[in-house]
């Protein structure tokens, strides 16, 4: 007998065990009762849509299997994201198949909330509309909804005329109404224009997290790849000024480490450097008249030498970009902050070049906070009678804590919620009139003029929900009493609606090429725009609280955003880059501040502050300015995720709680630099899920340098030294057909995560909770590792995509006992879920630490499940799994191939990872194409690979940062 | 002992527990396709020898489709509106498409969840639907017994084969390998094409 036959007997006998122990369920096939011509079962079809998880307005295209939406990926034709998608973009999918989403329409009776049928729903709303409309209290009626600026905003301001109630607000938390403030006093215009990142060779941000949440993360995110991404002896240069390193900073040449509030003078001493060397026109001397650059680097923390260093350098720029006005940094001192980096844009000659105002951004229609903030006084003083409440939006959350949002809201007799899933805000409503999410739905978008984005439904709604615009529409004419087609509201169904609108727009028989493409895109001319020069306050921003205190910087998180991302789990369990911190919000103390008040990583700390407190676990930092403290917003947890996930937090953890409710005088926004907060010290001990155990790399040359000269120097002329190959007493592999490969330019990765969020939705990863996280037990197929080199108080960062190498001498496959590791013909490392039996002998000699382990069945809650890739078998108890480069796809690749009767070519197959990338940080292809883009980056003389040493041949690249000696 | 004797007194002790494991759960096997439980006794033969019927015109997703597909009710019902309307099968159908209900077939080839077997590319290569599924067009009822079941395992392991076809993975691989050394195809041997 041999070892075959003794596997067939054992293995029989299992099997018989296991049928005499169970039955084998019955399947039930079920065919289409009339065929759907756009759909054939088992083939996916795709539709495009505009992805409304934050006012970007990026183009997405939705994979739908079989009449349900399993995947999202950047549409690329549109011009804002150009087929990149970021993590709250990938994880939108979440958002439709929320496990807490609403039933259908709710209504609170005795503080409980009970299903109620749509009829009756809409009859309490129409009459309680109705009788305030005939009380002659009409101006008692207000409606919020987030920024809608197509069909959708025209037809709630409609239905607000029509009923003669308060005009509509849009309620964005993040409006950067000081941006609008500072364009309008230096160029006279109220918007905020288009920055050309792409365009500029000199970045200079002053506190802008442009490529987290800072107005559109995406395109900055493109651009930024394009502009400092090394190509062909060529890289831009981008110096950063913020407080803290955020992920921003640390994607730059130079991060500056500023005193909280001190960006406006930095940048008008600048300017002032440029005019007083010659560099600029003289009449810019008129706004820097008063500035001392000694005093500047005294009160700002930043050498001088350094500020004429920026100076120089963003003055030689033809052309460069300076932004500003990050969340984080913007306070009373904003509006003029933004005014000097308006006048150093002007006196370096950026306008209209890479700052152009004509294709202006969507934020410029956002409702400055300060009419939000008198709606709310309206309602604590209880001149609201009915409130409407539109989808995407939740106030009693997302307002600052000083509003009192909340307590004025429940002042209001009727409220009534369209929001889809539970949250804050919907917690005080009286009546929950669910929306159908994005996905579900008809509607337009423009992100910016010129791009007009065309929404369809990619999927019917999976529970029963209804339109805000159907809604509205038929409330509006129950109240009205007039009859459909007639009146100021005639339209049946807002989908009717949006076409009558579009029919101007588009010719006849285009409708059906704009669904397709996502929208009509048109190049908008620049406006030119004149600079006054004017003198400038530079007065510090004031804060409110102990003076003895820390400043606060809360900044929105790139995963929650206002925290909107919150409810979705791969957000929660996709680590913050910089932290490598899952499932919690934290407090990011710097290392000076913790020793004075003894606190380690992980002890629970009160911060208080005039308007509220909250207590969040300690993350020590030995970069943060000491004269700060920084929270993440937007952390919260869904329901569902309690406890399953996680567990409960005692107190608040959003930091806007803390600021204050008035709006800023200047900008009519809220003041998120505002206030100073008070440490204490709880006692109690919350440690962090973090992913990563240390960020040193301790010489094992994971990320490896090239300086810019040298790497210039290479590009002309081809590597100067080449590796020596190792020598092996075994033949070469033979690859057949074709080996795949990938490359990951690590000078291009900007540590977004995207990727990561993009692979688990694309191979049905499971998500397992903080407190199997803590033990390193996170199933993702791809990590960004981060990686710090130089002093720990200003290191020097580079972010790494780690997956399955797919060794040719892969060290996980010899440690098989069942030959589930294997390699394959093409290249690849390949994992057979179902001969694995789980001894983790793979796992454990992988050098790169990429194998995965199901410790547990990984439950999915219902409707999750639906959102499963059918392409992707979902891994159980006892097997290990890990990145296959999207096998699916290069199987779905090659079945095209095949059709048209040729071998594949480059580009016909993208990892998911590759795809959703905004820098196109990745790239994947056949090695053994010579003309292919992966083999001849393979060649080029920045790539390496990890560990090389090890002589595990890896079949992924990765090419070395380019590094500045100075910016 | 010899280590022969050994593994034939392995292969005995084995083969005992097996046999009893099978019979005992003979009684119980899971129900599959028999012909009174598909809702409608749909007879393959008909429609394929007297009627000349083409495989695809109903199964039409097999060339595009990882699934062969089932007909709609609206296809069956385009023929039988007029054809055979008076037999009480055909009556059972009309009641589906009268209510607008699909037809609750039961399913008889059953594949395990980690396998991925595309129809498209089969037919790409010019397989017969027969050579995978057995003489459908000679079967009143189509109720094969297929894949890892305990009846083909136990006749494997006794050295007799399943009755063809028997879709388990060693049928699938032979034909590849049968296939590639024959004809020069490049039907893949490779574990991550199907099971991914």
């Amino acid at each position: 007998m041999n070892r075959r036959d003794f596997f067939k007997i054992v293995a029989t006998t299992g099997a018989s065990a296991a049928a005499a122990g169970c039955q084998q369920a019955t399947e039930k096939l079920l065919p289409l009762v009339v065929p759907n011509e756009q759909m054939i079962p088992g083939v996916a079809s795709w539709f495009s849509t505009v992805c409304r998880e934050c006012p970007a307005g990026c183009g997405v295209i939705a994979r739908n299997r079989d009449g349900r939406v399993v995947k999202l990926e950047g549409n690329p034709d549109h011009p804002v994201n150009h087929g990149a998608l970021c993590i709250r973009g990938q994880a939108a999918l979440q958002g439709a198949y929320h496990p807490d989403r609403f039933a259908g329409p709710q209504r609170r009776e005795g503080g409980a909330l009970r299903a109620i049928g749509w009829d009756d729903a809409l009859k309490l709303a129409g009459d309680k509309l109705g009788s305030a409309r005939s009380a002659g209290k009409g101006r008692g009626v207000a409606l919020v909804s987030q920024l809608e600026n197509g069909s959708a905003g025209v037809l709630m301001d409609r239905f607000a005329e029509a009923l003669g109630a308060r005009s509509r607000l849009t309620l964005e938390p993040f409006g950067y109404e000081w941006m609008r403030a500072a364009n309008r006093l230096v160029f006279n215009r109220d918007a905020i224009p288009y920055h050309a990142f792409e365009d500029a060779e000199v970045v200079l941000s002053f506190g802008a997290d442009f490529l987290e949440t800072w107005l559109s993360n995406v395109a900055h995110s493109s651009g930024f790849g394009q502009m400092h991404g090394f190509r062909a002896g060529r890289a831009g240069t981008f110096i950063h000024v913020e407080p803290r390193q955020s992920l921003t900073a640390s994607n730059a040449d130079e991060w500056i480490r500023n005193a909280p509030g001190t960006e406006g003078l930095l940048a008008l001493a600048v300017l002032k450097v440029m005019v007083d060397e010659g560099m600029v026109d003289k009449r810019f001397a008129e706004s820097v008249a008063g500035v001392d650059v000694a005093k500047v680097a005294t009160d700002s923390g930043v050498a001088s030498e350094t500020i004429k260093h920026v100076a120089h350098v963003f003055g030689s720029a033809r052309p460069g970009l300076a932004v500003g006005g990050g969340v984080a940094v913007a306070g009373s001192h904003a509006v003029q902050t933004l005014a000097a980096i308006n006048l150093l844009n002007a006196a370096a000659g950026n306008v209209g070049k890479t700052v152009r105002f004509g294709p202006d951004s969507a934020y410029g229609k956002v409702t400055p906070y300060a009419e939000v903030a008198a709606l709310t006084q309206a309602m604590a003083k209880g001149e609201i009678e009915v409130i409407l409440i539109g989808p995407g939006v939740n106030p009693a959350f997302t307002l600052p804590g000083g509003l009192k949002f909340a307590e004025a809201l429940a002042k209001v007799a009727f409220v009534v919620s369209f929001a889809n899933q539970p949250d804050e805000t919907a917690a005080l409503a009286h009546l929950i009139l669910p929306d159908v999410h994005w996905l579900e739905s008809w509607g337009d978008y423009s992100p910016r003029e010129g791009v007009l984005g065309l929404m369809q439904p990619t999927m019917s709604p999976i529970r029963d929900s209804r339109p805000i615009g159907d809604v509205l529409l038929t409330l509006g004419r129950t109240v009205l009493g007039s009859e459909e087609g007639k009146g100021p509201l005639p339209w049946s169904s807002f989908e009717q609606y949006l076409r009558s609108a579009w029919e101007p727009a588009i010719k006849a028989g285009q409708w059906e090429g704009a669904l397709q493409q996502g929208g009509v895109f048109k190049d908008v001319a620049v406006v030119a725009v004149t600079a006054k020069t004017a003198a400038l306050d530079s007065a510090p921003p004031t804060l409110e609280g102990d003076s003895s205190g820390l400043v606060l910087l809360a900044y929105p998180s790139l995963r929650m955003y206002d925290g909107r991302g919150a409810s979705r789990s791969w957000l929660q369990e996709a680590p913050d880059t910089m932290t490598q911190a899952v499932w919690d919000a934290w407090v990011e103390i710097s290392s000076e501040t913790a020793a004075k008040f003894g606190i380690a990583g992980g002890d629970v700390v009160k911060l208080t502050s005039p308007h509220g407190s909250i207590e969040v676990p300690a993350y020590v930092s030995a970069s943060l300015h000491p004269g700060a403290v920084a929270v993440p917003i937007g952390h919260r947890y869904a329901p569902y995720q309690i406890p399953r996930y996680v567990r409960a937090p005692g107190a608040p953890i959003n930091p806007v709680g803390l600021l204050a409710g008035a709006p800023d005088a200047a900008s009519g926004a809220p003041a998120f630099l505002g206030v100073r907060v008070t440490l204490t010290r709880t006692g109690a001990r919350r440690p962090l899920a973090i992913l990563q155990a240390t960020h040193d790399q301790d010489d094992r040359e994971l990320v490896r340098h090239v300086g810019l000269g040298a790497a210039r120097e290479e590009a002309l002329r081809g590597k100067t030294d080449t590796p020596h190959e190792m020598i092996s007493m075994y033949s070469p592999q033979q690859y057949p057909n074709y080996r795949w490969g990938m490359a990951v330019d690590v000078d291009r990765c900007i540590g977004c995560q995207a990727c990561v969020v993009a692979c688990i939705a694309e191979n049905n990863i499971a998500v397992v909770g903080k407190a199997e996280a803590a033990y390193g037990r996170q199933t993702h197929w791809i990590r960004v590792e981060r990686w710090a080199e130089g002093k720990a108080s200003h290191p020097k960062n580079a972010f790494l995509p780690m997956f399955c190498q797919h060794c040719e001498v892969a060290p996980c496959e010899p440690v098989c006992p069942v030959f589930a590791a294997y390699r394959t013909d093409e290249g690849l490392n390949g994992q057979v879920y179902n001969r694995c039996v789980g001894t983790r002998y793979c796992g454990n000699n992988c050098p790169y630490h990429v194998r995965r382990f199901n410790w547990y069945y990984y439950d999915i809650p219902e409707p999750l499940n639906v959102q499963l890739n059918p392409d992707v078998t979902v891994r159980q108890l006892g097997v290990m799994e890990k990145c296959t480069m999207c096998i699916q796809r290069i199987v779905a690749g090659k079945d095209r191939a095949r059709d048209e009767k040729r071998p594949v070519r480059d580009g016909d197959i993208m990892t998911a990872c590759q795809q959703t990338c905004p820098t196109q940080a990745i790239t994947f292809g056949n090695l053994k194409d010579e003309t292919s883009e992966v083999t001849k980056l393979q060649h080029g003389p920045r790539a390496y690979t990890v560990l090389d040493e090890l002589g595990t041949r890896p079949s992924v690249t990765y090419l070395k940062k380019v590094v500045r000696d100075h910016a | 002992m010899t280590a022969k004797a050994g593994v034939g007194v392995l292969g005995a002790v084995l083969l005992a527990v097996l046999v009893f494991l099978g019979l005992s759960s003979w009684s119980r096997r899971p129900a599959v396709a028999e012909p009174s439980v598909q809702p409608i006794a749909f007879p393959h033969n008909v429609h394929v020898q007297t009627y000349k019927i083409d495989c695809q015109y109903c199964h039409t997703d097999a060339r595009r489709s990882e699934f062969a597909g089932l007909p709609s009710v609206t296809r069956c019902m385009g023929c039988h509106k007029i054809t055979a309307a008076d037999k009480p099968e055909i009556k059972k159908l009309a009641e589906y498409a009268a209510k607008s209900q699909p037809i609750p077939w039961q399913r008889v080839n059953v594949m395990p969840e980690f396998v991925y077997f595309p129809h498209k590319a089969h037919l790409r290569a010019q397989l017969k639907c027969q050579t995978c599924h057995g003489p459908v067009e000679t079967m009143t009822t189509y109720a094969a017994r297929t894949g890892p079941r305990i009846s083909n395992d136990l006749l494997n392991l006794v050295g007799l084969r399943p009755a063809p076809p028997s879709l388990t993975m060693g049928w699938c691989i032979d034909c590849h390998r049968d296939q590639n050394a024959k004809r020069g195809t490049h039907a893949p041997l490779d574990c991550v094409t199907c099971h991914h």
